[in-house]
């Protein structure tokens, strides 16, 4: 496994502003959060090499430094169901984008882990010019995007300051359970806080993560995707 | 450290004037009224200013003074502080404006002067561009608003740090008609050197000062970890009412991250208050409507309130604001029904919000109080006494007062005219904080309670 730091350095080296996404994975799974498994394929026949080793169903992803919004090109493919399935995807995840971005570089093809049903939350995280690393938490979808339901503090904190950060968003209730759900794991939530509140205090060349979606069950939660951006 | 800035035994006035109107006249007088250490006014066009020897030049003084204020336009400035460093001044508040605050070159040019100054010679500096101190203890006054424009309060145990200074002076003023004592005010502008960090640390050593107002627009870069972490510390021993003025978002600034674009300025300053333990008052009624609670009541152990009132429909009301600000009412427990029922007339209402109804006098006030405070189950009593009911008279001020023996917090409102007014002063004499709407009295104590669990005292 490459160390986080190696990764974070050898982008910037790279002169790229943002980590790739199974590097951002890789790097706030070396943090303590617990991430869909994923890994990156340099050929759709590898993709479905991975893909059977993970177990499915999986979800391929196009990596590339030049895109960023991976769904409006066709860079995203879920629900794949067996290798062949896989293999096949990825061809047509190649196909489209070169078709739709003909001079994107293409770094691989990211298969990873479909992640059941459960509740979406986002956690992030900037360096403040004042406070330094803050990090954010807030209910996934319309919560954030609309009604703007997010706590923020700043690091270092503690559980108990993550636990505060769950409790304080309007939305709360939600992660209690309704019609019938358990309650969502909010320790696996906080370690993913925590982890996001390490990764900006030990690299100052981070500058802001999220984690969106982050899936949180009854036992567990799963970061789903992850965007790492680097200081300029 | 700064503690010369507030106890010097000597001062210089640089720019001291005997033109009336001027801002080292004002500053002069200041001094002259209410400092009792050394005065130097310090002008090369005078040789005598208000009765005192005027120096050309800081070189020329006698001694080396504790403290220098300079008032004197932007470009004089670094020479006179590189004088003051030769001279071994080691506190310099700089009322001045025309530096970085201007937004032109020569403004910046001229502050970085002056913080190359300060760091070559070790000159702590206030300021620039600011009121500067305003001390009720040692008298020292740089505030240059004249007495006649602006009253100075009392005594008092409120301290007050402003990063505005026109803000410092009206609440001064302001404090002051209304007879609410100040220790110490501080407005320290472009705040080049001490900040909020240095400010807060002296402030928390003042056996001088009880609570502390801080009206904030912004922390220097890079201070805000350390900020927290030091008024963390000062919680734990005296209260802070914070104000964060500025709190639009900077939200358009193209962000480059989802959680950057959420990251409003004023939503990280309010994590941050919360973080240290900070009291936010979200308007200027509720600066003063949390000091007061704060100041004057004991720590409170939970969340049960009852309310003693003569006005049903002010119960009602309180009974509504307390439960929105998270307050628990309870239903009068049966034993304390009883006891109720043996003492007040039949007519009155013995369940929470407890109603003595409109012949009450002060005396059934009295016996509810003796009654409800040393039970287990109560945390605080809100009193909600309409004085233009016939019973109430001004005994039973005195009667709240003497309940302050059980050590549990007692908040009144009064709504009316001149008679609610004088009852309300009879009151906060009495150290009974009065409000005026049963929305602020319950948001005060919502403060009261969030201060007692940051202090470890209250109950979840």
């Amino acid at each position: 496994m490459v160390e986080p730091r190696e990764i974070i350095l050898n982008a910037l080296k790279e002169g790229r502003k943002k980590l790739l996404e199974h590097e951002a994975l890789e790097v706030i799974k070396a943090y303590g959060a617990p991430i869909a498994e994923a890994a990156l394929a340099k050929t759709p026949e590898e993709a479905g090499e991975i893909a059977e080793k993970i177990g499915f169903p999986v979800v391929l992803k196009i990596v590339s430094p030049d895109i960023s919004h991976k769904s409006d090109v066709g860079g995203v493919i879920v629900g794949v169901d067996s290798k062949e399935k896989a293999v096949e995807a990825a061809k047509k995840i190649i196909e489209n984008v070169s078709k739709n971005v003909p001079n994107a570089r293409i770094s691989g093809i990211l298969v990873q882990k479909m992640a059941k049903k459960g509740l979406e939350v986002i956690v992030g995280g900037l360096r403040d010019n004042i406070f330094g690393p803050v990090v954010m938490f807030g209910l996934g979808g319309i919560f954030v995007e609309v009604l703007k339901d997010v706590s923020f503090r700043v690091a270092p904190i503690t559980y108990e300051d993550a636990y505060e950060m769950m409790k304080e968003i309007k939305s709360a209730k939600l992660l209690e359970g309704y019609r019938g759900q358990p309650p969502v794991d909010k320790k696996a939530l906080a370690d993913i806080i925590i982890a996001v509140a390490k990764l900006l205090e030990n690299n100052p060349e981070v500058d802001s993560v999220d984690l969106n979606p982050v899936i949180a069950y009854p036992d567990g939660a799963v970061v789903v995707d992850a965007r790492v951006i680097l200081k300029q | 450290m700064i503690e010369k800035f507030f106890n010097p035994n000597s001062v210089a006035i640089v720019g001291a004037s005997p033109k009336p109107g001027k801002v080292g006249n004002v500053i002069l007088a200041n001094f002259k009224r209410r400092f009792k250490g050394r005065i130097y006014p310090v002008n090369p066009k005078h040789e005598e200013i208000m009765g005192l020897k005027c120096y050309p030049s800081i070189k020329d003084l006698p001694e080396t003074p504790d403290l220098v204020v300079i008032a004197i336009p932007a470009p004089k400035v670094p020479q006179v502080l590189r004088d003051a460093g030769e001279k071994g001044v080691k506190a310099a508040i700089i009322i001045s404006g025309g530096f970085r605050e201007t937004g032109t070159e020569e403004g910046k040019r001229l502050e970085e002067e002056i913080v190359k100054i300060s760091k070559e010679y070790g000159i702590r500096i206030l300021g620039p561009n600011c009121l500067g101190i305003y001390d009720n203890w040692s008298g020292v006054d740089t505030f240059f608003l004249p007495d006649e424009k602006m009253m100075r309060p009392p005594k008092g145990k409120i301290s007050f740090i402003s990063q505005s200074g026109a803000f410092a002076s009206a609440l001064l003023d302001w404090m002051a008609y209304r007879n609410i004592g100040i220790s110490r005010a501080i407005s320290y502008g472009n705040k080049i050197d001490v900040d909020d960090v240095d400010l807060l640390e002296f402030l928390a050593k003042d056996d001088k000062t009880g609570l502390i107002i801080m009206y904030l627009e912004g922390l220097k870069p890079g201070r805000g970890r350390l900020f927290i972490d030091k008024a963390k510390e000062v919680v734990q021993k005296k209260p802070i009412v914070i104000y964060k003025a500025g709190k639009t978002s900077r939200g358009s600034t193209a962000a480059a991250s989802h959680t950057a674009a959420l990251a409003g300025n004023y939503a990280i300053y309010k994590a941050a208050i919360k973080q240290a333990g900070m009291i936010e008052a979200t308007s200027f009624d509720e600066i003063m409507d949390l000091s007061k609670i704060l100041l004057t009541q004991p720590l409170m152990k939970g969340r049960k309130v009852y309310v003693v009132t003569d006005a049903g429909g002010v119960g009602v009301m309180l009974t509504d604001a307390l439960t929105m600000e998270g307050f628990i009412l309870p239903r009068s427990p049966e034993d304390l029904k009883q006891e109720l029922r043996k003492v007040l007339p039949p007519h009155c209402i013995v369940e929470n919000p407890i109603d003595l109804t409109g012949d009450t006098d002060d005396d059934r006030y009295k016996v509810v109080l003796d009654i409800l405070l040393p039970r287990d189950d109560v945390d605080a009593v809100v009193v909600g006494a309409l004085p233009q009911v016939p019973g109430i008279t001004p005994k039973l001020a005195d009667y709240l007062a003497e309940a302050r023996k059980y050590g549990k917090p007692i908040i009144a409102i009064s709504i009316g005219s001149k008679e609610a007014e004088r009852f309300k002063d009879l009151l906060e004499d009495k150290g009974i904080p009065v409000f005026e709407s049963p929305e602020r009295a319950a948001r005060a104590l919502r403060a009261l309670y969030l201060y007692s669990k940051i202090r470890g005292v209250a109950r979840e």
